[in-house]
């Protein structure tokens, strides 16, 4: 007996839905007020209709916040302070956020070359870093060094430095995101640090609302790489994109277990699209990209483009055009200008609107003498041909992002990707229509989705958490960094670990699983690395990578 | 903007042995470091994966001695390494980047026309193999091949000391004083193909300042003169001052004002075994002067201190040794074998020494004369007292009678095989592949 409530809080419209034992019980729709999140949430549960709230096991939530709060500016104002030692000139990357360049360098094996330049430091006093007056926010320094990943000394020292005169400065680290890429990390941390304020606001409203409720379900946020995780551990970046990534669990949810799919989730304006392999989602080998800042942020392979059923048809010389943009509903559901529902109505395949005017949109498209039921066919068919040519070239790309993949080791060439046979689920409002058209162009089966106008609910409800441990150990200068916590420790076993190493990670593993306080089972285990490190044709020591994931995956399946 | 091309393959997993110099670890910090700058973040760097080269692929411009099988077992890292060498070299091609960066292991260019295993760590010859692969497929026809490697780039020497299309120019430290101890600047080329090949051994000790003074005073002019089709830079980084193999004194911001002097359609990795003293910051200069980015902010970390040969001590040498190289004449020995087609057919004995497994090829070189064309050639080739094997090379451009000459003696091979193991006919003017085995006869590829 399981209970699973899944919302999606959305800049306009919040979703959710009640599910029992694989069962969905109730959905509801309402809209967000964003001036009270709590009532908005208050809504949405009564309107699930629950029998007994102390029955609720879990409660997941998907949000827009961060992402909207990022795209339309509304963060918190962040000092950027890096250590970016020599190499690539740091304006060689276009940076979206003003930034300060101090003295101090660190090394790839994670040694220091230089030390940092306390008189740089002094300086910082006037770089506006002073307390702050009274009733504002204290401010928000984010420091990140190249090479912080492997050794964190300069950032923990002058964070400790800056915290001396200024205890109350909110300090972010860049080393927490131990990945390699100092650009992406450097607008990570910052980012991360820039919304942080908000997310804690968002969350302490989710714990009234659900308190209010008398709920005692844990609740967990849906990240962009399509896990769950406690709202208290999540880092609130890490929530941008999960409408994306909960549309292809809500498909996951409704599909077989082990088939590789093309996700396809058409809205008004966008078509959303994922790839499942043999039951997994995608994930992107790129950290995310939103608006101008390029992200460490892991998250699914999808691709949104501007097409959907509402996009604008205009006339041209050539024909017609499918233009990105919408200008209301299509023609016959009362709107001005003709669209691909008009041509989908027409063309009999789908039942809303009004059949007339689909025909008086359309033909509003052709010359006054080809207005005859021929051309108008003609018409409709290559408007919806046009539609699914977006559709596949988008799909094709995905594929393309997938099969090539660049790789590093011979095993890898020499084993390349299989062919998959690809099954479709296409869902959202203009599914229907498109179907046949798919099917036709893609040669495999397409199945349409249920439940499309709350699968981001759907899809929160249904995600468990992933879990991702990557370990680089360095055994001659005795240390180990674990890239997604950025834990940097002391080494004490053997230069040469073996079977070692495979505990060690596990025991990371359990550990990190515990503080996430998230439940890993069938852990998938990357086959490790070993550099031998020589010096003077002797071997020394050993550089060893490697890591152990939970993949995105739902906890079941919905019947539909 | 330009677009810049990365095939990064560092061939995580594979060594010629535990402590051996081309081990797993070589380009290890190079990926941290380029990873790290975030130079796969840069607009203009597109990023390529790797393909393995066919089998079809190598023998058209490597013979595999005594036949291709007898490699197999330790050929695949080697034939991903050519794989992406033409993988990224059709991509500026076809005009899908301006320029690349084939980041790969192993190398390749101490591999010649004729391959019985491997020798300064190469066994196929990337950079050959993409050339050759762009005349055959793309129609390109004059290629310059630079090579700044620290060692003397024989193998690509070998390949195509008798092509009049191919200029090859080698920098490298005296082979008097490194490995493989050839490239000096006598060897200029066979008899259709003189002066199309130029060694310029430098003195150990040379710095930046000799080098690109070298390169803009005597090597820029040759490569204008000659104006290739594209230029391909086998760029080891071996004269870096902490390479532990040789005794240059170059620096990565070096590196990077030679990539920016050459500016070549393709670098391609070949040597370089300082893999934390210069490897990452070298392979960064490059890159960063291929996309058109400043370089002069790479810097390693180690400074050099130990003396420099200076400008002023370097330009009488370089003087001597330009005056010597226009001394040397053409002086070819004519060796006519009875069943040999008409024509004259100049002898050029050539001894390899495969230095990784420690045996001697013995070759007979045999090249036709001629003023149309590359001229066809004809290889005997044993390993030290194993039956020979046979080359026959029927060249790009061939005329009519180089053509036939080409098959009349690959049909004596056919008909008189009785000291004979293996042959392969390269009739790199038609494209076409045909191996002879003892054992499973004649085949075409």
């Amino acid at each position: 007996m399981s209970n699973q409530v899944g919302i999606d809080v959305g800049g306009t419209y919040t979703d959710a839905v009640f599910i029992h034992d694989g069962n969905i019980q109730h959905t509801a729709k309402i809209p967000t007020r964003s001036e009270n999140i709590v009532e908005t949430l208050l809504d949405a549960f009564d309107s699930l209709n629950f029998v007994d709230e102390t029955s609720i096991d879990q409660i997941s939530v998907s949000t827009t916040l961060v992402t909207n709060a990022i795209l339309q500016d509304r963060m918190t104002p962040v000092k950027l302070l890096l250590f970016s030692g020599n190499g690539m000139k740091v304006d060689a990357l276009p940076w979206p956020v003003s930034y300060r360049e101090l003295s101090g360098e660190i090394d790839f094996r994670g040694r220091e070359i230089e030390p940092p330049d306390q008189g740089e430091w002094e300086k910082l006093k006037s770089f506006d870093l002073g307390e702050p007056a009274l009733g504002e926010k204290p401010a928000h320094v984010a420091i990140v060094g190249k090479f912080s990943h492997r050794n964190s000394l300069h950032e923990e020292q002058l964070a400790s430095y800056l915290r001396q005169s200024n205890p109350s400065l909110q300090i972010a680290l860049g080393h927490e995101w131990g990945q390699a890429n100092f650009y992406r990390r450097s607008l990570t941390t910052y980012l991360n640090l820039g919304v942080s304020d908000l997310y804690h606001q968002f969350a302490q409203q989710l714990q009234t609302a659900v308190r209010t409720r008398k709920i005692n379900a844990p609740i967990s946020i849906l990240k962009a790489d399509g896990g769950v995780l406690p709202l208290a551990k999540l880092r609130p970046i890490d929530s941008i994109y999960s409408g994306p990534a909960a549309s292809v669990l809500a498909a996951l949810a409704q599909n077989e277990t082990s088939t590789s799919s093309i996700i396809v989730d058409i809205g008004g304006t966008t078509t959303d699209l994922g790839l499942v392999l043999s039951g997994a989602p995608l994930l992107s080998s790129k950290g995310a990209q939103i608006g101008p800042f390029a992200t460490l942020v892991r998250s699914l392979a999808v691709r949104s483009i501007p097409v959907g059923g509402d996009s604008v048809l205009r006339a041209t010389e050539q024909g017609f055009s499918l233009e990105s943009y919408r200008h209301g509903p299509a023609y016959c559901l009362g709107g001005n200008v003709p669209t691909p529902t008009d041509a989908m109505r027409y063309l009999g395949l789908i039942s809303y609107g009004n059949e007339q005017l689909a025909e008086e949109g359309l033909a509003s498209i052709l010359p006054q003498e080809r207005r005859s039921p021929k051309f108008l066919h003609e018409l409709a068919t290559a408007v919806m041909e046009t539609m699914v040519d977006r559709i596949v070239e988008a799909i094709n790309s995905l594929k393309r992002e997938w099969q090539e993949e660049p790789a590093y080791k011979v095993w890898e060439v020499l084993h390349p990707h299989e062919n998959q046979t690809f099954h479709t689920l296409v869902s959202g409002g203009g599914a229907r229509g498109i179907t046949a058209a798919l099917e036709k162009r893609l040669r495999t089966p397409v199945q349409l989705g249920c439940y499309s106008e709350i699968s981001n609910a759907l899809g929160a409800a249904m995600a468990r958490p992933t879990f991702d441990c990557t370990l680089h150990l360095d055994t001659y200068l005795k240390h180990y960094r674990v890239a997604e916590t950025g834990e940097q420790g002391k080494w004490k076993g053997s230069l040469r670990p073996y079977l070692e190493v495979e505990e060690f990670l596990d025991t990371l593993a359990q550990q990190q699983a515990v503080r996430y306080g998230i439940k890993i089972q069938d852990l998938e285990k990357d086959p490790f690395d070993f550099f031998p490190i020589v010096q003077g044709y002797k071997t020394v020591g050993q550089i060893v990578r490697g890591a152990v994931h939970q993949r995105p995956g739902v906890i079941g399946r919905v019947s539909i | 903007m330009k677009r810049t091309g990365i095939l990064f393959f560092p061939a995580f997993d594979w060594s010629l042995g535990d402590s051996h110099p081309e081990r797993e670890e070589r380009l290890l910090y190079t990926q941290e470091q380029l990873f790290e700058e975030g130079i796969l973040d840069l607009p203009q760097i597109k990023q390529f994966s790797p393909r393995v080269a066919t089998r079809h692929e190598v023998l058209r411009t490597q013979a595999l001695f005594p036949n291709s099988e007898a490699h197999t077992s330790t050929l695949d890292a080697h034939l991903i390494a050519a794989g992406s060498a033409i993988l990224l070299g059709e991509a500026r091609v076809r005009g899908d980047i301006a320029n690349g960066f084939v980041l790969a292991r192993p190398p390749g260019h101490h591999s010649g026309a004729t391959v019985w295993g491997n020798r300064g760590f190469c066994t196929l010859n990337n950079e050959a193999i993409l050339v050759n692969h762009l005349r055959a497929q793309f129609g390109i026809q004059k290629i310059a091949i630079v090579d700044t490697d620290v060692h003397h780039g024989d193998g690509t020497q070998d390949i195509f000391y008798h092509d009049p299309n191919v200029l090859f120019i080698s920098l490298h430290q005296d082979g008097r004083t490194l490995y493989p101890g050839t490239g000096f600047v006598n060897e200029k080329g066979g008899p259709n193909a003189w002066n199309q090949t130029l060694n310029i051994p430098l003195p150990p000790g040379t710095g930046d300042e000799g080098y690109h003074y070298v390169l803009e005073n005597w090597v820029l002019p040759q490569l204008q003169a000659f104006a290739p089709d594209l230029i391909i830079n086998s760029a080891g980084q071996d004269n870096h001052f902490t390479d532990p193999l040789a005794s240059m004194n170059l620096t990565a911001g070096g590196y990077g004002r030679i990539t920016e002097l050459l500016q070549p359609d393709l670098a391609v990795l070949e040597g370089g075994y300082s893999i934390e003293g210069a490897l990452p910051y070298v392979n960064l200069a490059i890159l960063l002067a291929l996309a058109g980015e400043d370089y002069h902010h790479v810097r390693e970390p180690q400074k050099l201190d130990h003396p420099v040969l200076t400008l002023a001590s370097l330009k009488p040498y370089l003087q001597e040794l330009k005056k010597q190289h226009q001394t040397f004449k053409p002086n070819f020995t004519i060796q006519n074998k009875e069943f040999f087609p008409q024509g004259n057919w100049i002898y050029i004995p050539h001894n390899v020494y495969y230095d990784t497994e420690g045996f001697q090829e013995t070759r007979h070189d045999y090249i036709r004369q001629c003023s149309h064309c590359a001229g066809t050639i004809y290889i005997e080739s044993r390993r030290s007292s194993s039956p020979q094997s046979i080359l026959v090379r029927i060249p790009f451009q061939a005329c009519p009678e180089c053509e036939q000459a080409g098959y009349d003696l690959w049909d004596h091979l056919l008909h008189h095989s009785e000291h004979t193991s293996s042959g392969l006919l390269q009739n790199q003017l038609h494209d076409k592949l045909f191996v002879w085995e003892r054992k499973e006869g004649l085949t075409q590829l």
